[in-house]
């Protein structure tokens, strides 16, 4: 599973210096300092590049009168996400909507990267996941706080009653906690899952059915990128509510 | 009669295998583990997202108006269960 990807190898062979300095700042050491740099953590500067890329070559050709295709595309991907904002978090799911489609764009194109022979996905390793989820986890917190202050959000951990209390927190303390969790090794295990499989059949038949598992990895990749944004919606959702007496 | 037969012959043969090792040599144990532990996983799984798409699918076909809604309901769902059968498999990837 350590095998050094070749785009990994060009930052290890030129600039194995910035990841120890990066990995000293916080007082970590790398496997083999010599090479540092993960394969996921190229491959994620990797995907960044690529989206940032994209938006630059979308960005001047956007126009009213007469759109592209890449315009129509990015159109219809806005509307859905904005859409299903709405539809969850109310009717200021717009103001989250960044980190939606941030989450969304970023795990998609993650995810499909993968795919293509050279490369992995970074969300295959455990880190990555985990750095989604707990951006998330903390999101949803921290907007819950703003929206309704401090006090009263830790007061929704109490339950509807007061005499349930004792018996609410520790249920919903250890739901909150099982979320970043699952957020991680669902997503994790779906990327690392449908790779073992096509590397499992690519084994025993290296012909025409692989292929059809790397088409359901496909599909799973756009689920999954999908599922994470649409919990964190979720969350952000529960955490934000207004009641309504 | 028979069943009593069959059973302790299971017993024996559960009980025989150790036996048969000189060293303790317990290394087959958590491939086995493994295997059944992911299947009875996957049964389990199986059986409640057949349970949702059942059901989600009378819905559709009851009220097709509500199609969005109910899709909805259904994806999320199943990535829910989904998840459930996954955590199974990321212990066996730790374990064995």
């Amino acid at each position: 599973m350590e095998h050094e990807l070749g785009f990994t190898k060009l930052f290890n062979d030129y600039i194995p210096g910035v990841a120890n300095a990066i990995l000293g700042i916080f007082g970590q050491h790398a496997h083999n300092p010599e090479r540092p740099w993960a394969n996921f953590v190229t491959m994620q500067i990797l995907v960044t590049l690529i989206i940032m890329v994209l938006f630059a070559i979308l960005s001047p050709k956007i126009s009213m009168d007469r759109p592209g295709k890449l315009q129509h595309i990015f159109e219809a991907l806005y509307t859905f996400l904005h859409d299903q904002a709405q539809e969850i978090v109310g009717h200021h799911g717009h103001r989250y909507l960044y980190l939606f489609a941030t989450f969304f764009i970023f795990i998609l194109f993650a995810n499909l990267i993968g795919i293509i022979p050279a490369f992995e996905s970074p969300t295959m390793f455990p880190p990555v996941p985990l750095g989604c989820a707990l951006v998330a986890f903390l999101y949803y917190h921290a907007q819950g706080v703003i929206e309704q202050g401090t006090w009263k959000y830790l007061k929704h951990f109490a339950g509807p009653v007061w005499w349930l209390t004792p018996l609410m927190i520790p249920i919903e303390l250890i739901s909150h906690l099982a979320r970043p969790m699952s957020l991680t090794i669902r997503l994790f295990a779906n990327m690392f899952a449908g790779e073992q499989v096509t590397l499992v059949f690519l084994k025993m038949v290296p012909l025409f059915i692989p292929v059809i598992f790397m088409g359901m990895h496909v599909f799973v990749a756009f689920l999954q990128a999908y599922i994470f944004t649409l919990l964190a919606m979720v969350y952000v959702a529960g955490a934000v509510a207004h009641e309504e007496h | 009669m028979n069943i009593k037969f069959a059973i302790l012959a299971l017993m024996l043969f559960v009980l025989a295998s150790p036996m048969m090792a000189q060293t303790a040599d317990h290394s087959w144990s958590a491939p086995l583990a493994a295997g059944l532990g992911m299947g009875i996983a996957s049964g389990l799984c199986a059986l409640g997202q057949g349970k949702a798409v059942a059901s989600s699918a009378e819905a559709l076909a009851r009220n097709p108006g509500a199609a969005p809604l109910i899709r909805f309901a259904l994806i999320l769902g199943l990535a829910l269960i989904e998840s459930l059968a996954l955590y199974t498999l990321v212990i066996i990837f730790l374990k064995v």
